[in-house]
């Protein structure tokens, strides 16, 4: 058991290398010591502090009762998984997927007919009904640079709505570099296609982001970031802010795509430009407004449509003062 | 090393102990060195002679690490009758230009400023900021030539002023025209705190309004304005009449040895009102509760008055007639075919909650004095006298689950008779939530 546990370990270790030329080439790990999957997520366990690409995206906050998915766990449990079947189950639903994605291309884009997709005015695009929907969100807090704010993720009451709750704190880690702490996220994983492939959304035929959920007050910032993969791309990322009412009532967000901002490592830039969306890679909320105490927020859907009133191309204009060689 | 350890040893032992045991410790020091190496190394000539011990002495741990002082942190000691106020700060930093004309060290004096703003609650004023910035010497760091230009002229110095400025954006503080006077002096139009402050005049006024439900920046110190305020932000309907069910205490009344007089502050709209008019008495109405709401750096808790949903067969769609307005029809039947492309809405159910009947906010959480609450919403709603009312509290705060604590109590009473009807109801409840 052990041994197996090592095996399994040694195939997560060697998926989460940062390896960008995988996009490209899916067919190419044929070799079974290569290859490693993340969907396989139950009982392996996270390596360590070495891959600091996903360390801040991992699973870092594990609410005691467990109901986000685990990524730690004790050699002792499940004794009867067979390092063989499994990798043949999961190459079985690889090749299932790539089937459906290929005959999906022929139907239309995203396995729907075209006449369909292009008349689409509203959209879901994240819902939380059941636990595998909670699946496809991580959440961060400032403990990866030893700050002391803690945040959780569950389906809120009767499983319709998703419940992100904990406690924030500004107290700053003491660790000689940070000056400021105190924030909390929740970050959408990557879509994946057959082999781990990377996809993004499509929103461009939609211009204003839908969010109908139920806060306590504080102000939220919306993120959403493109392909991350590419070196220059990194930290780079589009936001707004979303004011919550507080109060009983459901709250709808509607954010126009125009309206968000660019940002490189967390500093608004001087040249501004659109949001480009058609290569939309994951949206999260971040909770950062320097105020100690717990929060929640219920989230009960989230959806992109087309508002007909909304005309506006772009808020932000570029000033020749600042951005001088824009305007020679 | 063990004879280094025996003279040490022997050296301590016998000057620390004296009289006591020298004639012993003398007399056999190697055979006395195992045992006892360590404890001899540490605690060495600590009663009797602590100027001539030989080892340092390590601090105890309880402790804590003696901070050095800043440089000129003794012009912040607090004044005479220990209040920190502006006038303090101002004269602190008033008393630092006349300390040296040249004004050497004013890069950590200004540090240190800004990090006892927040001690002296200045940290929003923007003169303050400004008496600060004041402090640098005015035309030293003007780069003159293009190679001043070129390369960060006098670095520390920029980072300083720049800050200064992070932090009036932290706390929200729009520069103005002095400050940037005072930047232009001292640093000139291309330095790097000049160019932080245009993106923060370009920034803070894209952003100045930008917040739909906007809460005052000074909010109000009474807890019954406060209640009213967070209830007002709360509710969206402008007709909603907040009401004040009870005053707390005044503090200077002698016997407040019975903390029940919180303020309970409640608020309900003309078509709650109605709605819980016609609420059938058979099913039970719930307060829920508390939850939080934060105005700014404030946390309100509240309490809401709520009943679950019917279930689908049970709801009735409320038809106008067709007489109510003569003027153009309010229900209009037509089908027009709407092809794809015209349908806004989106494909998923909404979660649908029961209506939401009255909230208030009351400074204690347990079940008293929200009975209180509901006795006082019976004047204006007379129907609640015959409806049963749960009490569902949760211990913590901050989640929306119903938790354990369930107490029945309707108006007049008698609690053996309504228990069944209460587990009947509760197994309603479960069934349908």
């Amino acid at each position: 058991m052990a041994l197996v546990h090592k095996l399994l370990n040694g195939t997560y270790i060697l998926r989460k290398c940062p390896k960008p030329r995988v996009v490209f080439c899916p067919f190419w790990r044929t070799h079974f010591a290569d290859y490693c999957s993340s969907s396989f997520q139950k009982p392996v366990a996270a390596p360590g502090k070495a891959y600091s690409q996903r360390k801040t995206k991992g699973n870092l906050e594990e609410h005691h009762q467990r109901e986000v998915a685990l990524e730690i766990t004790s050699p002792e449990d499940k004794p009867e998984i067979s390092f063989d079947k499994a990798i043949k189950e999961e190459m079985k639903g690889h090749f299932r997927h790539l089937k459906d994605d290929i005959v999906n291309y022929w139907i239309g884009p995203e396995g729907r007919p075209l006449h369909e997709v292009l008349m689409e005015q509203a959209k879901v695009v994240w819902q939380f009904r059941s636990k595998e929907d909670l699946d496809k969100w991580t959440v961060t807090s400032d403990k990866t640079i030893g700050g002391r704010s803690e945040v959780f993720l569950k389906m809120g009451r009767n499983n319709q709505s998703a419940l992100l709750y904990g406690t924030l704190s500004s107290e700053a880690p003491q660790d000689g570099e940070s000056g400021r702490s105190g924030y909390c996220a929740m970050v959408s994983k990557i879509l994946r296609g057959p082999f781990e492939m990377k996809r993004s959304y499509d929103w461009s035929h939609f211009n204003t982001l839908y969010l109908r959920v139920r806060g306590d007050g504080r102000p939220w910032m919306v993120n959403i970031r493109e392909d991350t993969d590419i070196i220059q791309r990194k930290d780079q990322m589009y936001s707004y802010f979303m004011f919550t009412r507080g109060g009983p009532y459901w709250q709808e967000v509607k954010i126009p795509f125009s309206k968000f901002f660019f940002s490189n490592q967390g500093r608004i830039r001087d040249a501004q430009y659109q949001l480009p969306l058609d290569k939309i890679s994951s949206i999260g909320f971040t909770l950062a407004d320097k105020v100690d105490g717990p929060f929640f927020l219920e989230i009960d859907f989230i959806g992109v449509f087309t508002d007909p009133a909304h005309t506006e191309e772009f808020a932000y204009e570029n000033s020749p003062e600042l951005n001088p060689r824009l305007f020679k | 090393m063990s004879w280094a350890q025996a003279i040490l040893l022997a050296r301590g032992l016998s000057r620390g102990w004296g009289g006591i045991c020298s004639t012993a410790l003398t007399g056999a020091p190697f055979s006395q060195v195992p045992p006892q190496a360590p404890r001899g190394l540490r605690c060495s000539a600590v009663a009797h002679n602590p100027d001539s011990s030989l080892v340092p002495r390590p601090p105890e741990p309880s402790r804590r690490p003696v901070k050095a002082l800043a440089v000129h942190e003794e012009l912040f000691r607090p004044a005479l009758d220990g209040t920190r106020d502006k006038a303090n700060f101002v004269r602190a930093v008033q008393n630092f230009a006349e300390y040296n004309v040249h004004k050497r060290g004013h890069v950590d004096f200004i540090y240190l400023a800004l990090r006892k703003m927040r001690e002296y609650g200045v940290e929003r004023d923007l003169s303050v900021y400004n008496l600060l910035l004041d402090v640098f010497p005015k035309e030293v760091f003007r780069p003159r030539n293009i190679f001043h230009s070129i390369f960060i002229h006098y670095p520390r110095q920029q980072e300083c002023g720049i800050a200064v400025l992070e932090q009036m954006e932290n706390h929200g503080v729009m520069p103005n025209n002095e400050t940037e006077f005072l930047l232009m002096q001292i640093f000139g139009r291309k330095s790097y705190p000049m160019l932080k402050l245009v993106r923060m005049k370009l920034w803070f006024t894209r952003f100045k309004n930008i917040n739909p439900f906007p809460v005052p920046r000074d909010l109000p110190q009474d807890p019954v304005d406060l209640a009213s305020l967070a209830l007002r932000h709360m509710e969206p309907d402008l007709s909603a009449r907040v009401t004040t069910y009870q005053m707390p205490l005044p503090k200077d009344s002698p016997d407040t040895m019975d903390p029940t007089e919180t303020h309970i502050v409640g608020i309900q709209s003309p078509e709650q009102q109605s709605a819980l008019a016609r609420h059938d008495p058979v099913r039970p109405i719930f307060v829920e509760g508390p939850f939080s709401l934060w105005l700014r750096d404030k946390c309100v808790y509240y309490h809401i008055l709520r009943a679950d949903l019917l279930p689908p067969e049970e709801r009735e769609v409320e038809e106008i007639p067709e007489e109510w307005n003569l003027y153009y029809p309010m229900q209009l039947d037509l089908t027009y075919g709407r092809s794809g492309w015209d349908d806004y809405k989106f494909n998923i159910d909404e979660v649908e909650e029961g209506p939401v009947f009255a909230i208030c906010v009351a400074g204690a959480h347990d079940q008293a004095t929200l009975a209180k609450w509901i006795q006082g919403l019976q004047e204006t709603n007379p129907a609640l006298a015959r409806i049963p009312v749960v009490f569902r509290l949760s211990g913590s705060s901050g989640e929306l689950l119903a938790s354990s604590s369930e107490l029945e109590e309707p108006p007049p009473p008698p609690p053996e008779g309504q228990e069944e009807e209460e587990d009947s109801q509760q197994r309603q409840q479960q069934g349908q939530s």
